[in-house]
């Protein structure tokens, strides 16, 4: 394998991996303290239970997630030198405003994880409330990095050195707010749908149903919500692309003619070769709108881009196919758990109804890395968009594929180690019985 | 501003091989106890380190930002140089850090810790080791420059620059020190039953930790590595240094006498004046290559991005500190009430 082919996979991988864990980490704390919250409102056991056994996922999630966090920070510098020397003090305010919501987060974790009956009642909720909100902030903030290379501002570009360097406008560069805001509902609606569908089946397999239902009910609130609304992220998102990375937009449709009036394509197998999309659905005049809002827009094709300056076409098609399809899935699901919760009582009833949101536990994250491999994918060649390519980053240390190897061996052990944890934590909610006051 | 933001690169250095080192010690403290000492310790460090344990280890994301923000040609060569080390720092970090969580939060208490407290305490040792090993490296003077590396060989390069005697003995000198510190921050937190065990592991972390820093000095004033030679040569690194060791005495007797408080500053004393002693010598120039030192203030980045940064630093460091602080308080002071 070529060092960089090596050193890219490293760096997919352990990302894949840390935004699985760092989105946990980030958004179960809201179903937490909202838990919590229930049962210092109304006393019944159940929530305190549920409070308790939540916080130890919390607690798992979040070192899993700081622990790839510390690693991901230093492979930024270990995997792509070059761009780090260059870029590192740009995109530095993000990363030490992150590193100060992350010292919040944990400080206020140790709080929480410890302070049971220990510190007053109202401020160990509240530190709970710190730990989600400094969560957020932290995802933010990174996405604010990975925007800027998507959208590069704050310096000028000449002869080859980056002057005049503005370290704000780089935090608040273009693409800051689209991303961060797509981010920040996908990762609610990633959890929200995971937790959720968990203890669904487990409701679908009648253990402990009354715990499981108000479970349910806390985390799906969350996730339906988001999910309504992330097609109007979508939607800033696709247009924000069509201006500043239309090469980008072009791989997501597999758009290879420039057109007026362009057609989207829905689903479809990508012929590279032939520059074809085969037994796909075409909406007319959809891309058009959708990308500019005007039905005759012009959307400049991959034909009318530099060959060398081209994304893998076919991965980034199907990864955008893949984030649409199941968010839309997702979407629908949101709508029909608040039919059932102000129209149809009865839904809850049906067995039917808790293993659907059980198959959908998974989707959230599929959606989510899908979405991650089409900003990153579709970015390619370069690291920073028109500025500096992937392959004069990397570093020139040979052997990376021993340092891939490691990395998939132990992160693969981690994540067995914590779905068995997971899988144990529910057995043991099952297996106490709690008395109702 | 450069001097906000060397200052809290020296703070969180320092801090970092202060509480990571003692949460390192923890688990190296409990490779070398018998079983019944080690379900004591197991228990004992959850109960102190717990609350704090996550925010110890912060301090080297707060290093390293740092370091590419304001210092990014120096990072560069620390990243090509140390990359071996620094990835097997990285995975002892991960392994330890789970391994920690893992033993305290699993649902049922069964034969999987075993699993667990040794993957612990392994990686409590092999981490410091390998922090060690890279810190060694970097002052060694075994780093090629980066702009003669292409008329090296891989092993010169990627794999000389750290595996040298001088960087093992560091690494083992830092090693035994974590044990050192945490052995003498876990007296001040048991009861009386327990605190002899703690106070034997102190003592034989303290012999072993002088007698490694005189053996590393000495080899790195026979084989004549420029950092050591100097480093003997100058007199506040000897004198902080020497005082370092003489306060071993005073700290003896502040630990027989039950004083925690002075303990515990004494030991934090004797870290501050290694590094402190380790960099004066030479500052700014606390890089060693093949062909000469480099200076971490070479290359300055322009004033606009060390601006930003100082003034996120403090900002970071209003909110931090007082928290942190709050947070040892809250459960130190809880502590005493339950006794």
């Amino acid at each position: 394998m070529e060092n960089i082919d090596a050193a890219r996979l490293q760096m997919a991988f352990t990302l894949i991996f840390h935004i699985v864990f760092a989105c946990i980490g980030m958004v179960m704390p809201f179903f937490m303290v909202v838990s919590h919250k229930k049962w210092l409102n109304t006393r019944n056991p159940i929530y305190l239970t549920l409070t308790k056994s939540w916080q130890k996922g919390v607690a798992i999630f979040f070192v899993t997630g700081a622990v790839s966090g510390t690693a991901l920070s230093f492979e930024l510098g270990l995997l792509w030198p070059e761009f780090m020397k260059h870029a590192g003090p740009i995109i530095g305010m993000p990363f030490s405003l992150e590193g100060a919501a992350f010292f919040v987060e944990a400080l206020a974790l140790g709080f929480y994880l410890y302070g049971w009956n220990r510190i007053p009642e109202k401020f160990h909720w509240f530190t709970g409330i710190i730990v989600g909100v400094s969560g957020v902030m932290s995802g933010i903030l990174v996405v604010s990095a990975n925007a800027w290379m998507n959208a590069p501002s704050g310096f000028d570009y000449i002869n080859g050195e980056f002057i005049n360097i503005d370290p704000v406008k780089a935090l608040l560069n273009p693409a800051w707010f689209t991303q961060a805001l797509h981010m920040t509902l996908a990762a609610f609606t990633a959890t929200g749908f995971a937790v959720a569908g968990i203890h669904a089946y487990q409701v679908y397999k009648k253990r402990n149903v009354e715990l499981h239902k108000k479970a349910f009910k806390i985390a799906i609130t969350f996730a339906a919500i988001a999910a309504i609304l992330q097609p109007l992220s979508g939607d800033l998102s696709a247009k924000d692309i069509a201006e500043r990375q239309p090469v980008k937009l072009a791989a997501m449709e597999a758009h290879y003619e420039t057109k007026k009036g362009a057609p989207l394509y829905i689903g479809g197998i990508v012929d590279s070769e032939k520059q074809e999309v085969n037994y796909k659905l075409e909406i007319p005049y959809a891309l058009s709108f959708l990308a500019f809002g005007d039905f005759n827009a012009e959307v400049k094709g991959l034909n009318d881009f530099p060959k060398d300056e081209l994304p893998n076409v076919a991965m980034v098609h199907y990864a955008f196919q893949t984030m649409v399809g199941l968010g839309t899935l997702l979407m629908l699901a949101g709508i029909i758990f608040f039919v059932a919760k102000f129209k149809k009582k009865s839904w809850f009833d049906l067995p039917k109804f808790w293993l659907l949101f059980s198959i959908l536990a998974p989707m959230g994250f599929i959606a989510l890395e899908a979405g991650w491999i089409v900003t990153e994918v579709g970015r390619q060649p370069w690291i920073i968009h028109n500025i500096m390519k992937t392959k004069d980053a990397v570093t020139p240390m040979p052997g990376i594929v021993f340092s891939l190897y490691t990395y998939i061996v132990v992160y693969t052990i981690l994540t067995i180690a914590v779905t068995w944890l997971m899988t144990r934590q529910i057995k043991f909610l099952n297996s106490i019985k709690i008395d109702q006051a | 501003m450069i001097y906000v933001v060397l200052t809290f690169l020296a703070v969180s250095l320092l801090l970092y091989v202060l509480l990571a080192g003692a949460d390192f010690g923890a688990g190296i403290i409990e490779l070398f106890s018998s079983k019944e000492n080690q379900a004591i310790n197991k228990k004992t460090i959850y109960q102190v380190m717990g609350p704090v344990w996550e925010a110890n280890h912060i301090w080297i994301i707060i290093l390293i930002v740092i370091l590419w923000i304001a210092f990014p040609n120096y990072y560069n060569i620390l990243v090509l140089a140390l990359h071996i080390p620094l990835t097997l720092v990285l995975l002892g970090i991960t392994l330890r850090g789970v391994a920690f969580v893992f033993r305290y939060y699993d649902a049922y208490k069964d034969n999987s810790q075993i699993l667990y407290d040794w993957m612990f305490k392994v990686s409590s040792l092999i981490t410091p080791i390998f922090l060690g090993l890279t810190m060694g490296g970097v002052v060694s003077g075994d780093i090629i420059n980066p702009t003669q590396m292409e008329q090296h060989s891989f092993l010169e390069v990627y794999v000389h620059s750290w595996f040298n005697v001088f960087s093992i003995l560091t690494g083992f000198f830092y090693a035994a020190l974590c044990a050192f510190l945490a052995s003498v921050f876990l007296i001040g937190e048991v009861d009386d039953s327990i605190k002899a065990m703690y106070m034997r592991k102190a003592a034989i972390a303290s012999i072993v930790v002088v007698s490694l820093g005189f053996i590393t000095l000495l080899y790195g004033y026979f084989t004549n590595i420029a950092f050591v030679v100097d480093f003997i040569g100058n007199m506040y690194s000897l004198s902080a240094i020497v005082l370092s060791g003489i306060l071993l005495f005073p700290l003896w007797r502040s630990i027989t006498l039950g004083r925690r408080i002075i303990s515990r500053a004494l030991a934090g004393l004797q870290i501050f004046l290694i590094l402190f002693a380790a960099t004066i010598a030479h500052f700014p120039k606390i890089l060693f290559t093949t062909t000469g030192s480099i200076s971490i203030l070479e290359q300055p980045v322009p004033d606009s991005v060390l601006n930003v940064l100082g003034i996120s630093l403090l900002f970071g460091g209003v909110l931090i500190i007082p928290g942190l602080f709050h947070l040892l308080k809250s459960f130190k002071l809880i502590k005493l009430l339950e006794r």
